[in-house]
């Protein structure tokens, strides 16, 4: 998951979980303070009834017969009403708390204050209630503006929060992009600075600038080293060769020198090959070849098999071509591809049992152009598999007087291409080379 | 033919004049840039053999100034550098052919004859044997008139062979002219056996092969 992605669903579950905790302790908070405030409010009412009983008597309260027992007042709407009572018995009560009364048939929900206290050596009981649905009402009314607007905050925060990451990241990205994913040798890197103005990323940017100027410098060291030691390792056998050639052109020769001077030449011959493949590789890890041919890989296949159709015979073998689908594969190098499917192609017939067959296929899977070159001959090992895919050892077959580098060399080219090379070796059916060019 | 020789191993540089001067070629030969840079003043060539490596400056900008006094001459860069740099740029300033270090005189032979053809425009050239002829720009060997078909490393082996008459080529060289210096296979010498058991077997249903000699344990040659 990319960084920006991550940071916009941490920030959205923060903020989810903080609007979660607003709506279940919002109620409750908004209720508590309501309550809190009507509880003041009917209390100032009761401190308020008693100064009036304490200046003008009970007399306003119990002036009639209708209610010699006890004084009752609802307003007009039943939201607020004052009770008075004579008690018989002395108790003490002073307490807030919710009643429900039914008055004409209707249940309304009161917040009520009691208290008993003594008057003129009478007790009383006064409660005062306040309706508590016009409260609920209201704190329904504000759960509701809450909620909505801390919706409308979370998806506001949610775009704010995409955007701004999205552009704080944006230097981040364009290192990743421009200086580590497309680079796939050192040779490729730019070293003009991403503009940006986090400290951080400046500080990342350097770093990789520096560390990239440290590997070209030693990709460079080692492509001069490489230079030199080709030329110092190929003027001495150029001179052999010369003075080999020169002997070969004199028509006196009898062919026992004839055939001493081939030895000499066959063993040139080796060095040469050594000096070559051993080249190869070291250019190949130095990537100095280019990538920017396209490949006909259906058409490399057919050029192979007619180069060698006819050398497989010679060998009491027979060579088979298939190709099913056709490709061609881009930003390649041709010489490399050649090498390579042709390096797989002739260790085929290298090891291949005599009177078998040898097989070429080029096929599409969905991700990948598939070339296939399979032969039954002896089963190569997983193990020896493994090292020689790690490039920790050159194979040396003094049975087919192999120097051992070719299956090095099919490793190092396809590395070098993107290619992705499977070896699948057994006694039974023998062995596949699978090399996957990717699509795209 | 006048030809240049920029090379700065003696020893190297001897067989090869001796190798040209055979060849019916006149060979100056220069070992340092500044002989070289004197040569080009001096003579006109035809063909000028560079090589990179010199001790006193870099090839490269010898073939800048041969480009320059040289408009005509034609440059093969001969060098043992490894650097595929130097070859993409020594093609780009102007080189007809680049040839890495060790090379086969004959393979030197092949790519002049090859420049030449190019670079005089020739729409067709032939060569003659026993009746055959091989087609050069289309690369077809006919009987006759009538068409035989060869592959491409058989006509390649065919005509490597007929450019050096009445000279042993070894299987080595052979391969290498059709194979390159790649291949990881020590077989392929033996594989030249193959393909020329093969142009054998095609032309001689039609006429007599035997200019086409095996010099045994070494290779084959073409009497004339």
């Amino acid at each position: 998951m990319y960084l920006s992605t991550k940071m916009l669903l941490y920030n959205l579950l923060a903020k989810g979980i903080i609007l979660l905790f607003f709506l279940m302790t919002g109620p409750f908070l908004l209720r508590y303070f309501a309550l809190e405030d009507i509880d003041a409010e009917l209390e100032d009412k009761r401190d308020q009834i008693l100064d009036i009983i304490s200046q003008d008597g009970m007399d306003e309260f119990f002036a009639g017969d209708d209610s010699p027992g006890g004084f009752g007042s609802y307003n007009i709407l039943r939201e607020e009403y004052v009770l008075l009572e004579k008690m018989e018995e002395p108790f003490l009560l002073d307490s807030i708390f919710n009643e429900e009364r039914i008055l004409d048939n209707v249940t309304v929900s009161y917040r009520v204050c009691a208290y008993v206290f003594s008057f003129e050596e009478e007790i009383y009981l006064m409660e005062i209630g306040k309706s508590l649905e016009t409260i609920n009402r209201i704190i329904d009314l504000i759960s509701g503006i809450i909620l909505s607007l801390l919706l409308a905050f979370l998806a506001t925060s949610f775009f704010l929060d995409n955007f701004f990451s999205k552009r704080l990241i944006q230097p981040f990205k364009k290192i990743i992009r421009d200086k580590i994913s497309h680079i796939n040798e050192p040779q490729q890197f730019m070293h003009e600075p991403v503009k940006t103005s986090t400290r951080d990323f400046k500080m990342l940017d350097e770093a990789i600038s520096d560390m990239m100027w440290r590997i070209q410098k030693a990709f460079n060291q080692e492509r001069v080293f490489i230079s030199h030691a080709s030329h110092e390792l190929r003027t001495p056998v150029s001179i052999l060769q010369t003075k080999i050639e020169a002997f070969f052109g004199d028509e006196n020769l009898d062919p026992r020198e004839m055939e001493r001077l081939m030895d000499m030449q066959e063993t040139i011959q080796k060095l040469k090959k050594i000096i070559n493949a051993l080249l190869l590789l070291s250019k190949v890890n130095n990537a100095q070849f280019l990538k920017t041919e396209t490949v006909s890989l259906d058409g490399l296949l057919e050029a192979l098999f007619e180069e060698w159709q006819a050398l497989a015979k010679g060998r009491s073998l027979d060579l088979h071509l298939e190709i099913r689908d056709k490709f061609a594969f881009r930003q390649s190098n041709a010489s490399l591809c050649h090498i390579m499917v042709q390096n797989a192609l002739s260790n085929a017939l290298k090891y291949a049992y005599e009177n078998t067959s040898i097989q070429m296929i080029g096929k599409r899977e969905p991700a990948e152009y598939q070339i296939h070159v399979i032969n039954e001959g002896p089963e190569i090992s997983e193990e020896l598999m493994e090292q020689v895919a790690a490039g920790l050892v050159f194979l040396k077959d003094a049975k087919k007087e192999s120097s051992g580098f070719g299956l090095q060399i099919i490793f190092k080219i396809a590395g070098f291409l993107g290619v992705k090379v499977r070896v699948e070796s057994n006694n039974t059916s023998g062995t596949r080379f699978i090399f996957c060019f990717p699509i795209n | 033919m006048r030809v240049l020789l920029v090379e700065d191993e003696k020893l190297l540089a001897e067989e090869l004049v001796l190798y040209l001067g055979k060849e019916q070629m006149v060979c100056d030969w220069a070992s340092t840039y500044a002989e070289a840079s004197e040569s080009l003043a001096v003579n006109q060539y035809d063909f000028i053999f560079l090589d990179l490596g010199l001790p006193d400056g870099d090839g490269l900008d010898l073939l800048a100034e041969s480009k320059t006094y040289q408009k005509h001459a034609l440059v093969i860069i001969l060098t043992a550098r490894a650097d595929v740099d130097d070859r993409v740029r020594g093609l780009e300033m102007g080189a007809d052919d680049y040839l890495s270090k060790p090379f086969s005189f004959l393979e030197l032979k092949a790519r002049m004859q090859a420049i030449l053809r190019r670079k005089s425009g020739w729409n067709k050239e032939e060569i003659k044997i026993g009746g055959f002829v091989l087609d050069l720009d289309s690369w077809m060997v006919a009987f006759q008139g009538e068409k035989i078909l060869l592959t491409k490393k058989e006509f390649s082996l065919l005509h490597f062979l007929l450019i050096h008459p009445n000279r042993v080529i070894n299987r080595f060289q052979l391969a290498e002219h059709i194979w390159g210096d790649h291949m990881e296979d020590d077989y392929q010498s033996n594989y030249i056996d193959v393909h020329i058991k093969n142009i054998r077997k095609k032309l001689g249903s039609y006429a007599s092969v035997k200019w086409l000699e095996t010099v045994r344990g070494v290779g084959y040659k073409i009497k004339t």
